[in-house]
């Protein structure tokens, strides 16, 4: 819980970073003052839960599936968890990383009402090497409880970075912010890649 | 750029320095001696005596020569080497080994350091408990005197107890001081906000978990001090990521950089030392009228606190250490230590003479116990 916490709390800000300036125009436009905000907020908020509700359940059930021989339970998260690990990390100190949010696909919705609700949706499926993580995280949980913890863990690291959306132009430094935030995702991005190893180093001395 | 400006000389002549080292001689005199010199065991009066004389020349030399970090280096590095033999030594002779055991930890044997505080903060606020197996009160490196000790020199000196007070920075300091020439050259400026996620990241980690976290994780000065004992995938783990991390970043990219580059990319605490420099009196100052922008001082900052752009503006950022080796690369002495609220290119000497005052004394009476015992071990193996 504590890894998808942190997992969460750290790739939420690099995710704000890419995508904060994309969905803020649109969760904020039109509104009628702080209710109407904080309204969107929680829709857009109860959007993203539902959804790593679901992510959480399917991901239990096919780790559950896939992963029943202990050997494979330990070798091939771990195999995952590097992968989406060093892609996390690329993806953190890539020169070339290009700031394209997914929720810019908002552009082609007239109705307003179902803009955060549409932006939840795009935002927690905008696969990321975060959320493969977190989903292989989910994969291996002993217990669908466990599983749906550790999403929980995860969507309330991520969403914190959301809540101070409304004040986004006042908070000054936003390049320092955002740079903390980038080193912060590729330093949970090495913290699965130890934890993958140490899974796949744990399987095979334990057979 | 007015080029016939005259440069404010720091050097003094032999009668003068003396006359300044005099207040170092006595306090450092009463605080190694205890006001009592005792030659009753030789070994440890003749320890005495040379760190002693050595803490006071270094002193000397400053006032006398003019520069500051290649004396301050001196003793900051042999400061690094004789506490970690010191604590090894203690080590050794308490346990018999360099790793320590569950049993330790459960009976709060582990000797403390500053690393750990950026840890503490959080769950000491909300648990009030402190979340490090050591002693509190007494014993050998306890908690109280440690955060006392790092309090009121971060509060005097701000991030300057990264090159004044901190027992590991000689380390990389040392190490970054090997070539003469850098290997690498060009490192992106993002790099040194590392040490703010890390710190970041193992905050939140430790009041999650209510364990140090970097002290079992990531630490690199464990390479240096004491360790868990490898009984497992997990304490294997741990050994591999701190002896890469001693041997890449206090190590070889030092050497290849120039660079201080655990202090610069890791270190959790410089974060927050970085942030007292706010608060702190002393600072590095820029004469925007005697500075001639030949940008020596952003290529030997061994911290990546300067930059052309902080040059141009006449500031130094909130990453300084104070360690003086910019002061000393600038030939028109334009960069100079100063006191918040008098203007940079005034009272330059005075300004000078108050910072190594307070930070030398600090590190010459925080260091001198480690010391002493060094070469005490060292005379009795010798003699």
């Amino acid at each position: 819980m504590t890894e998808s916490l942190i997992l969460g709390l750290s790739s939420g800000s690099a995710c704000l970073a890419t995508c904060g300036m994309v969905m803020f125009p649109y969760l904020m436009a039109g509104s009628a003052g702080v209710k109407k905000i904080a309204v969107d907020l929680t829709l857009f908020l109860l959007t993203r839960f539902i959804v790593y509700f679901i992510l959480a359940t399917l991901a239990w059930y096919f780790g559950r599936t896939i992963f029943s021989n202990p050997f494979i339970r330990n070798i091939v998260p771990g195999i995952l968890y590097i992968v989406f690990a060093v892609l996390l990390v690329w993806y953190s100190i890539s020169k070339s990383r290009k700031p394209d949010c997914p929720a810019k696909i908002v552009k082609t919705v007239n109705n307003r009402r179902l803009i955060p609700i549409l932006l939840g949706l795009v935002n927690s499926l905008g696969f990321c090497p975060a959320l493969f993580i977190i989903l292989t995280q989910g994969a291996t949980q002993r217990t669908l409880f466990q599983s749906y913890l550790a999403f929980l863990a995860f969507f309330i690291g991520s969403s914190l970075w959301f809540l101070p959306l409304p004040l986004a132009g006042k908070i000054q430094k936003k390049e320092v912010l955002k740079n903390i935030g980038i080193l912060a995702t590729g330093l949970a991005g090495i913290i699965f890649m130890i934890k993958g190893l140490t899974n796949i180093i744990g399987g095979i001395i334990n057979g | 750029m007015d080029n016939s400006l005259k440069t404010v000389a720091l050097r003094k002549s032999f009668g003068k320095s003396l006359l300044y080292t005099l207040p170092m001689f006595l306090i450092t005199f009463m605080f190694i001696t205890g006001g009592k010199p005792n030659f009753s065991d030789p070994a440890s009066g003749l320890a005495m005596l040379t760190v002693f004389l050595l803490v006071n020349v270094l002193y000397f030399s400053m006032h006398f020569t003019g520069k500051t970090d290649k004396y301050r280096a001196i003793l900051f590095i042999i400061f690094a080497m004789s506490l970690s033999y010191t604590l090894i030594h203690n080590m050794l002779q308490v346990r018999q080994s360099m790793s320590f055991s569950q049993a330790d930890i459960l009976e709060c044997k582990i000797p403390f350091c500053h690393l750990v505080i950026p840890m503490m903060i959080l769950p000491a606020a909300f648990t009030k408990s402190i979340i490090f197996p050591g002693s509190i009160i007494g014993g050998f490196a306890n908690i109280s005197s440690m955060v006392v000790l790092w309090v009121i020199a971060t509060i005097v000196l701000g991030r300057g107890f990264c090159s004044w007070g901190c027992f590991y920075g000689g380390w990389d300091d040392g190490f970054s001081r090997l070539r003469k020439r850098r290997v690498i050259k060009n490192i992106s400026e993002l790099w040194k906000w590392m040490p703010f996620a890390v710190l970041i990241m193992v905050m939140l980690s430790a009041a999650l978990t209510l364990m140090p976290t970097y002290c079992s994780w990531i630490c690199p000065f464990k390479a240096v001090t004491e360790f868990e004992k490898v009984t497992s995938v997990e304490s294997a783990t741990k050994a591999g990521i701190f002896l890469s991390l001693f041997g890449g970043l206090v190590i070889a990219l030092p050497v290849m950089t120039k660079k201080r580059t655990q202090c610069s990319f890791l270190c959790p605490l410089g974060a927050i030392n970085s942030l007292s420099n706010k608060i702190t009196p002393f600072t590095v100052k820029i004469d925007k009228n005697s500075c001639n922008e030949c940008f020596k001082c952003v290529e030997v900052c061994p911290l990546f606190a300067i930059t052309r752009e902080d040059v141009k503006k006449g500031n130094v950022s909130l990453f300084c250490s104070k360690c003086g080796k910019c002061v000393d690369a600038c030939s028109r002495k334009a960069i100079h230590y100063g006191i918040k609220g008098i203007p940079a290119g005034t009272m330059k000497n005075f300004s000078r003479n108050l910072f190594l005052f307070v930070s030398f004394l600090f590190m010459a009476i925080f260091s001198s116990g480690s010391i002493i015992s060094t070469f005490q071990g060292l005379f009795k193996l010798i003699f």
